[in-house]
């Protein structure tokens, strides 16, 4: 062979195919390098840990439209009210959890799937948030199924329980009120609960918490046993005074008090046992107006019991109120219960 | 038979071209696992903000009446009774059930105090208790938490309140 032109041409062939072929390679590698980069699950993680951080550390703020109201937003029952979510008891008490807060925060009649992206995740996505309650085996719960891969945080909190008052009605018999009128008294005075406890974690906070009355063993204070017992007016009284079911049935807020675990309506049968609930948001409004709470007076609580016959009964006029204040005698005091906030974004 | 020798030099420059990317590719696949170190950092922060979590809540108490946190109290009173005390509690805090990933975890505990008999800036780590013992290769975080104490501490003959840095160490299983 003597001319050699298309040997060459073979072997830039062989070259180039060479050439290409690592090309190819070298190109198909690139979607590889890119993953490393890829950054979701980073980013759910990282809004798993923002949203637990806001309802754990964080107290929620109202909405500014509302900011002449001074109170949390946990007492409204308009979702345009709140700007920010947060179950913390106070911005000094971290991973402290208020139980009105966790409550209305759940209440998903009130809030919406929206509601809770727009003013806790601040993001759209989406998401579950679970509440379980350790000591008492209380599992809540709000947003969707979690599927196979999400963004994922865990914080171990208290939640502050209510106190609660259990009286019992044998010491509180006046054998001298042999009459068909009765009247209980209880001050809660807010003054002094504020000021003997300063750790909200602790305190009892009328305006905040919720407050529970008991009153058990009447019938052994009646001298009269045939005596049919009505509870028939309960009047808050505070500068301000509420008559509840009263003549003038004027009721500020509905459902703010709870007799026997239930909306009812007064008067009131008794028997034995009565047990009075007191919404923060009863206070809320008796304290309407009162932007500082150092200038909060004290609460007078007067239950009235009418019967249809001359009796002894529960009966406090001629002795001081019941206090409610931080005696573990007279006062179950909050306390504070294990539970875990999980957050899960996707 | 080949009379001319100048195809040879095509296919060495294939070679060679060949060859510089694949190096090229090979260094740029090496650099990119700067990267991917970033989801390591967010399981480390789930289960450091976990830790901190769970010494936060042993270091509550219950009850305003309640004159010691259950932390407090384990540290003054560091006998067999309370550092099981101690493992118990945390490992109920940490692997407390939810929906969420298990958490299989194990932790070492232990406290530090600065020493003032001596008057240094020098601290001695005291031991609390380990679920288990650390070999060296599990990929530990840190929890810190500091503790009022009133208790002898670190050489000290007085008892007083005193600051210590509880330290626990965990990992995953």
């Amino acid at each position: 062979m003597t001319n050699d032109s298309a040997v060459l041409s073979i072997d830039f062939l062989a070259g180039f195919t060479i050439f290409i072929i690592a090309f190819v390679w070298v190109i198909s590698l690139i979607p590889g390098l890119l993953i490393g980069l890829q950054a979701h699950t980073i980013d759910y993680d990282a809004v798993a840990y923002r949203t637990g951080v806001i309802l754990v550390e964080d107290p929620g703020e109202i909405a500014i439209i509302e900011q002449n109201i001074p109170v949390p937003w946990e007492s409204f029952t308009n979702n345009n009210s709140v700007a920010r979510f947060g179950l913390a008891v106070s911005k000094d008490t971290p991973n402290i959890l208020s139980e009105e807060k966790v409550n209305q925060f759940f209440c998903t009649t009130v809030f919406y799937p929206i509601d809770y992206k727009n003013k806790t995740i601040f993001g759209n996505y989406h998401f579950n948030i679970s509440f379980h309650d350790a000591d008492r085996n209380v599992d809540r719960s709000i947003g969707d199924v979690l599927p196979e891969g999400y963004g994922y945080i865990r914080r171990l909190v208290k939640i502050k329980g209510a106190s609660n008052a259990t009286i019992n009605a044998i010491n509180y018999k006046n054998n001298d009120q042999n009459v068909t009128s009765h009247t209980f008294s209880i001050l809660i005075n807010t003054p002094r609960l504020y000021t003997d406890v300063t750790d909200p974690s602790y305190q009892i906070d009328p305006v905040k918490d919720q407050i529970m009355i008991n009153i058990t063993n009447l019938t052994s204070t009646k001298s009269n046993l045939t005596a049919n017992v009505n509870l028939t007016n309960i009047s808050v009284m505070s500068g301000n005074q509420y008559d509840f079911y009263g003549d003038d049935g004027f009721i500020p807020y509905p459902s703010s008090i709870t007799l026997d675990f239930q909306n009812s309506s007064l008067p009131h049968n008794v028997t034995e046992d009565i047990s009075i609930k007191f919404s923060p948001k009863l206070f809320q409004g008796l304290y309407y107006g009162i932007y500082d709470p150092a200038l909060y007076q004290p609460i007078f609580v007067n239950l009235t019991f009418d019967l249809d016959g001359n009796s002894t009964f529960l009966n406090n006029t001629w002795s001081s109120p019941f206090d409610y204040n931080y005696d573990p005698a007279n006062v179950t005091q909050p306390q504070l219960r294990d539970a875990v906030v999980e957050v899960a974004i996707w | 038979m080949v009379i001319g020798d100048g195809g040879q030099l095509y296919t060495i420059e294939g070679f060679a071209a060949a060859l510089i990317m694949i190096i090229t590719a090979f260094l740029v696949v090496n650099a990119t696992s700067v990267y991917t170190a970033g989801d390591t950092h967010i399981n480390d922060m789930q289960l450091e903000a976990l830790g901190s979590d769970a010494l936060k809540m042993m270091d509550v108490a219950s009850n305003r009446t309640d004159e010691k946190t259950p932390l407090q109290d384990i540290i003054e009173n560091l006998d067999t009774a309370n550092r099981t005390k101690f493992q118990t509690m945390f490992l109920n805090y940490t692997n407390a059930s939810g929906s969420g990933p298990r958490h299989d975890i194990q932790f070492n505990a232990s406290y530090t105090c600065r020493n003032v008999t001596v008057n240094i800036n020098s601290t001695a780590p005291f031991a609390i208790i380990h679920s288990r013992n650390l070999t060296g290769s599990e990929h530990t975080v840190r929890a810190t938490k500091w503790v009022i104490v009133d208790k002898a501490v670190c050489d000290s003959n007085v008892k007083q309140n005193r600051a210590v840095l509880v330290e626990v160490l965990l990992w995953r299983d």
